[in-house]
């Protein structure tokens, strides 16, 4: 069974948020959902500075903290190493939100609308709301699912699609011939914040 | 590390989990205080009564708040039957069992004969104070189960949640002793409360210091202790007004009221107790709202989580007013 990860170049990745509206328009994720969502940090100081972008998403991590608080089971792991919110079982707790450092998990409490409340919904947010309802719902908690559905196709996931800069590469990190694995063994690949003991399979190749 | 480069703060826990903890608390403080005067026999009866009439209507009126406070309320069941996987399983029996044992002491003591029933008032009465103190405790573990705020992440949150619950568990039977009033025993009983009461205040004081202390030494956490610091609701709300007060009317109550007369002693610790109690919510509310998630670093740059915006309503499409 592969282990899927995910490897993005960050010396590649120039923050155009492609990969974050490709996110939105395959998954359907109403206002403040991020699945894929994309942080700017600084290094240095004045004037020797730099910035840069570093695009997240769920880490399905080797050892999910958010598995290790879920009351009712709802957080599984698959065994290609995905791990998904099944959302018959998900009371809500929202511990899982709490038990991610990588703030990978959002819970809404009804859908809405991306414009102003009255107006009717358009053909297009008809569609987006059921498809959120359901694939996902309200008032449990959701997150990245590495867009299985697409991956059970063969195909790639949507952000990694939509790159224009080819930052990301995804497959199975046990295959050693696979191209993730090979960029992260010569590449060094790290994970963000390894002393958390999650043990991502999202690596990141060091900004220059 | 700069701790102002750091996390955004969580936004999904917010009052009525503040107040199921402080439920938690209060419930089995209340309850353990009262199954311990009810080993001291008559002298301290009122306040038993008033203690077992808290316990088991704090927790489940708290248990209802969390379970209210459900995106899934209809699920919140299915928590029960994986017991042992995760803090929320664990604290589901936890409570439960807490819930029935101050249930059977509360009817056992007020509809039966004690001559008859102080055995197994007795049985109850210790397993009672076994799982009121975890279920204080869980409400911490809960917290420091969660990975994702290191704020949160620290031993010393059951500990400081023990000792609170059973500050604010002091203070609401006191409350209901004001209430259900039975003479000059009442006072005398008020003046062994007090004592307690300000003895357990000086041990939570220490205990906050040491968990702030501690948390400020963590890079991650240290900007969690900064928040709270300026927070009103923290250095007014549950320093000054929740802690040092009441410990102020309490020592009044133990060493100067000596002469006073019931009546002022009254009025005396129902101020204390209530702003004692106010404090003890406010310490959960400031712990919870002041939790923030740990910076991502990665190549020498650390990346802040960007706050979401109060309002997100998009103006677009909007008529201009009128």
């Amino acid at each position: 069974m592969p282990q899927y990860g995910m490897v993005i170049d960050l010396k590649r990745c120039y923050g155009c948020y492609a990969c974050v509206m490709a996110c939105k328009v395959k998954n359907h994720t109403p206002p403040e959902v991020f699945w894929a969502r994309l942080l700017k940090g600084e290094r240095g100081k004045f004037p020797n500075t730099m910035r840069q972008a570093l695009p997240v998403l769920c880490m399905h991590c080797e050892e999910p903290s958010c598995l290790e608080v879920c009351p009712t089971g709802a957080t599984q792991k698959l065994d290609n190493g995905i791990v998904i919110v099944d959302k018959d079982k998900c009371m809500g707790c929202k511990a899982c939100i709490m038990a991610c450092p990588y703030g990978a998990r959002y819970s809404v409490e009804k859908w809405v609308s991306y414009f102003p409340e009255g107006l009717p919904l358009s053909d297009y947010e008809k569609f987006a709301k059921n498809y959120w309802e359901e694939k996902s719902g309200c008032g449990v908690a959701t997150k990245c699912d590495f867009c299985l559905d697409l991956i059970e196709k063969d195909k790639l996931p949507a952000c990694v699609e939509a790159c224009p800069a080819n930052a990301r590469t995804f497959g199975d990190l046990d295959d050693l011939d696979s191209e993730a694995s090979t960029l992260i063994r010569k590449c060094r690949g790290e994970v963000l914040n390894p002393e958390l003991g999650n043990k991502p399979k999202v690596y990141y190749l060091a900004p220059r | 590390m700069d701790p102002k480069v750091n996390g955004q703060l969580q936004k999904d826990w917010g009052g009525l989990i503040a107040l199921y903890l402080f439920l938690g608390g209060v419930g089995g403080g209340a309850y353990t205080i009262a199954a311990i005067n009810s080993f001291l026999g008559k002298s301290m009866e009122l306040s038993t009564t008033v203690g077992l009439w808290i316990g088991f209507p704090a927790l489940l009126i708290g248990s209802l708040i969390l379970v209210a406070d459900l995106g899934n309320p209809s699920k919140f069941i299915l928590a029960g039957l994986k017991p042992g996987t995760s803090w929320i399983a664990r604290g589901f029996w936890i409570i439960s069992l807490f819930m029935v044992f101050s249930f059977l002491h509360l009817v056992i003591h007020e509809f039966t004969d004690v001559n008859q029933t102080a055995g197994i008032m007795t049985v109850l009465a210790v397993l009672g104070i076994i799982f009121a103190i975890l279920t204080i405790a869980y409400t911490g573990l809960l917290l420091g189960a969660s990975k994702g705020i290191p704020f949160w992440r620290s031993g010393i949150v059951p500990v400081l949640f023990v000792i609170s619950g059973l500050v604010t568990g002091h203070f609401l039977t006191m409350i209901g002793m004001v209430v259900f009033y039975e003479g000059a025993s009442t006072v005398t009983q008020f003046r062994t409360m007090a004592l307690e009461a300000s003895i357990v205040v000086v041990v939570e004081l220490l205990a906050i210091l040491f968990f702030l202390h501690a948390a400020y030494k963590q890079p991650d956490s240290r900007e969690s202790v900064e928040r709270i610091m300026r927070k009103t609701i923290f250095i007014v709300g549950y320093f000054i007004l929740g802690l040092g007060l009441p410990f102020l009317l309490m020592l009044i109550i133990r060493y100067t009221m000596t002469a006073s007369g019931p009546g002022a002693i009254l009025a005396v610790a129902f101020i204390g107790a209530l702003f004692g109690l106010i404090g003890g919510f406010l310490l959960r509310l400031a712990i919870l709202v002041c939790g923030a998630l740990p910076t991502l670093n990665m190549g020498g740059f650390q990346f802040r989580r960007i706050a979401k915006p109060k309002d997100l309503k998009p103006q677009i499409g909007l008529m201009p007013p009128q």
